[in-house]
């Protein structure tokens, strides 16, 4: 977290003057560099998505730990099963986009995105509203929904800092009556940074407060999410490779925080944009 | 001009009029479709009721009606909660039935799920069938919020 932090805080200050002047294209077609992908890790960033224009996303969170004693047998988790996300968005409206994202532990979310704000020469920061449902057992079960802002700084085309305030309503899969609070407020905050042309590295945080999820085979808290990659694009293609601390890949799921305190997990992201 | 805008109430609407949609307590309770986290549910739908399981009911044993209550722990309507919460075992040396609080250290929590440890078999004595994840996840959560005679 420290870290993560550092590094953000560094890229503010160091990034230089003529960086800073930049302001990004108006063209949601346009390659942004300092924003390349519509989602950091798990939080979606403020890219936008030309009408009619698609992205597919798959997501990929290997479920044994490496730090386990025997991770290098298990190939570092990958020998174990995986929690798994497919993802569609598509443009219905110029600044407007619209998705589904499943995941195998039969989650399915449903999520809008609408920007707001553009950063401009007159505007410092990119806003776009986010409202989002998921349900669980394949949209039939426990129903979370989650509305909120992604707001962001693109530094040239060197980086892109976020912040997310969320709030989630029903965040619990279980029934109100058997957890305290059943709704959470998180702020995701993340960055990306343009390390080469076409390598970055990733992370991001979800502090929150209200109901945390519970830790596997107790009644304490579940830890914060917190994931950091380094991800290669090439052409309409990027690809990620992240270690995290839970399998969130949906608003609740991020929420809900990772299962066990220590344990970090190898995952992947692989998204293909189509406009 | 403000039709651009009209689409985020109305969304937000949609989005929170879901919020009331969330899973149902009895799903979790499996074959004690009405068990909720309270005393008198529990009471009722635990010690006093065989469910559609097959469990027993636990007052079969544990009652001073024609007999003595096995393991001295008596579950009858009235005497149940002041035999439970804050009592101390009468067969386990140091452990107390019911810690309001703490489901981890309360002895009949841990009878009821079969821990290591425990003095005699688990209960329900002629199991399998025994209480489900469910059913114990909610009889967790009553002695949790302080195990309340409610």
């Amino acid at each position: 977290m420290k870290r993560l932090l550092t590094l953000v805080l560094g890229t503010v200050l160091f990034a230089s003057s003529a960086a800073l002047a930049q302001t990004p294209s108006d063209d949601p077609a346009a390659l942004k560099l300092a924003e390349p992908d519509f989602a950091l890790i798990g939080l979606p960033t403020n890219l936008r998505l030309p009408k009619f224009g698609s992205s597919f996303r798959v997501t990929h969170r290997f479920t044994c730990p490496l730090n386990e004693d025997n991770a290098a047998s298990d190939l570092f988790g990958i020998d174990c099963g995986a929690q798994i996300g497919l993802e569609f968005r598509f443009g219905i409206l110029p600044n407007t986009q619209i998705g589904i994202h499943r995941t195998s532990n039969k989650t399915i979310e449903l999520f809008s995105e609408y920007s707001v704000l553009r950063q401009s020469a007159g505007r410092v920061l990119d806003v776009s509203a986010w409202f989002s449902i998921e349900g669980t057992n394949n949209f039939q079960d426990s129903y979370s929904p989650a509305i909120g802002a992604i707001v962001s700084r693109t530094i040239g085309d060197v980086a892109a800092i976020y912040v997310h305030p969320i709030y989630v309503n029903n965040t619990s899969d279980q029934p109100a009556e058997l957890v305290d609070d059943n709704s959470s407020f998180m702020v995701g905050v993340g960055a990306r940074i343009r390390i080469l042309p076409t390598v970055y590295i990733t992370g991001e945080v979800a502090p929150r407060t209200g109901y945390k999820g519970a830790a596997a085979g107790s009644t304490q808290d579940a830890v914060t999410h917190a994931s950091f990659a380094i991800e290669k694009r090439a052409g309409g293609h990027l690809f990620q490779l992240n270690f995290s601390n839970s399998f969130g890949t949906t608003m609740a799921q991020i929420a809900r925080g990772g299962p066990v305190g220590n344990d970090w997990y190898l995952g992947f992201n692989i998204s293909r944009k189509f406009f | 001009m403000y039709r651009r805008w009209l689409w985020i109430p109305a969304l937000v609407c949609a989005c929170l009029s879901w919020a009331a949609c969330d899973e149902k307590l009895s799903t979790v309770a499996g074959p004690t479709p009405a068990l909720e986290p309270t005393f008198s549910s529990i009471q009722h739908d635990i010690f006093e009721s065989t469910d559609s399981s097959g469990r027993a009911a636990c007052i079969n044993c544990h009652t001073n009606v024609g007999r003595n209550p096995s393991g001295g722990l008596n579950l009858v309507h009235d005497l149940a909660y002041d035999q439970i919460v804050n009592m101390a075992s009468a067969r386990k040396a140091g452990a107390v039935r019911i810690v309001p609080g703490d489901p981890d250290s309360s002895y009949l929590v841990q009878k009821l799920e079969g821990k290591a440890g425990i003095v005699g078999v688990r209960m329900p004595q002629n199991g399998p069938p025994y209480l489900t994840d469910g059913q114990m996840q909610i009889i967790r959560r009553w002695v949790q919020i302080g195990a309340p005679r409610n």
